[in-house]
C-alpha cells in the first residue's frame, strides 16, 4: 500500500470519527437540555426513553472508534484522555471534533 | 414471523463477525509472536477485510440483536446481562485489532505480546456465549 493509500484511509476515519463526534455531542445535548426538563417539568417520560438509547447507542459508537484510533497509534496520552473525557461533558463532543478537524487538516497538507 | 427473520440475521453476522475477529486476531498474533510471520500483504487483505466486512458485520451484530431483545423482552435476564458484557468486552477487542491492523500496515511498530493469546479466548468467549444462548442457564 502506498504513502497517499495509507493517508486517504486515516483521512477516511478521522472524517468518521468526527462524524460520530458530532452526532454524540448533539445527542447528548438534546437528551441533557430537551429529554429530561421535557420528563421533569412537563412529564414527558417517553423524551428520555427515546432519545437515551439513541445517544447511548452514539456514544458506544464513538467509544468504539476511539479504541481504533487509540490501538491505531500516532495519538500522545493527553490527546487521548482529552478526546476520551470530552465525551462525558455538553458540548465536548464538539470540541473533539474541532481537535480531529486539526488533524484532518495536517494529515491532508503535503 | 418477523422475529425469526431477525434471529436469522442475527445468526449470519455472529458467523461473519465472529469468523472475521479470528482472522484479524490470528493475522496479529502471528506478528505479535514473531515480527517477519505475517507479510506486508496480509496485513493490508486482513485489514480490508475487517474495514469491509467484519466491522459491518459487528454493527449487524449489534443491530438485530438489540431488535431481537426488545422483542422477545429477553432485557433484564441474567444470561443476556452477562452475553452483552461478553459481546461489549469482544467488541472493545475488535476495535483494538482494527487499530492495530492500521497501525501494523503503517509501520514496523512493536506488537504488544499479550494480543498472541487473543485467539483463544475469542474462541472461549463463542462458546460462553453459544452455551448461554442455547442452554440459558441463568
Amino acid at each position: 500500500m502506498t504513502m497517499s493509500q495509507h493517508r486517504a484511509e486515516q483521512l477516511s476515519q478521522l472524517k468518521w470519527m468526527r462524524a460520530i463526534s458530532l452526532i454524540e455531542g448533539s445527542t447528548l445535548l438534546l437528551l441533557v437540555l430537551v429529554a429530561v426538563p421535557l420528563k421533569h417539568f412537563a412529564g414527558f417520560a417517553v423524551a428520555t426513553r427515546i432519545m437515551g438509547p439513541i445517544h447511548g447507542l452514539a456514544f458506544l459508537a464513538y467509544i468504539w472508534l476511539l479504541i481504533q484510533l487509540v490501538a491505531g497509534g500516532g495519538w500522545s496520552r493527553p490527546e487521548i484522555a482529552r478526546l476520551a473525557i470530552a465525551a462525558f461533558i455538553p458540548f465536548g463532543g464538539f470540541v473533539n471534533a474541532r481537535v480531529l478537524a486539526r488533524r484532518e487538516m495536517l494529515l491532508a497538507t503535503p | 414471523m418477523i422475529y425469526e427473520w431477525l434471529k436469522a440475521l442475527h445468526v449470519a453476522a455472529v458467523l461473519c463477525w465472529s469468523g472475521g475477529l479470528l482472522v484479524a486476531a490470528v493475522t496479529v498474533a502471528a506478528y505479535a509472536t514473531k515480527a517477519e510471520a505475517a507479510g506486508a500483504a496480509i496485513i493490508e487483505i486482513v485489514g480490508r477485510w475487517d474495514r469491509r466486512v467484519t466491522t459491518p458485520a459487528m454493527l449487524v451484530v449489534w443491530g438485530a440483536g438489540l431488535a431481537l431483545a426488545m422483542q422477545g423482552q429477553w432485557f433484564g435476564s441474567l444470561w443476556l446481562t452477562i452475553k452483552l458484557g461478553i459481546v461489549v468486552a469482544l467488541s472493545a477487542l475488535h476495535g483494538v485489532l482494527a487499530g492495530m491492523l492500521r497501525r501494523l500496515a503503517r509501520s514496523e511498530a512493536p506488537t504488544p505480546h499479550w494480543l498472541s493469546h487473543m485467539p483463544p479466548l475469542i474462541v472461549g468467549c463463542a462458546a460462553a456465549i453459544a452455551v448461554l444462548v442455547v442452554v440459558k442457564p441463568f
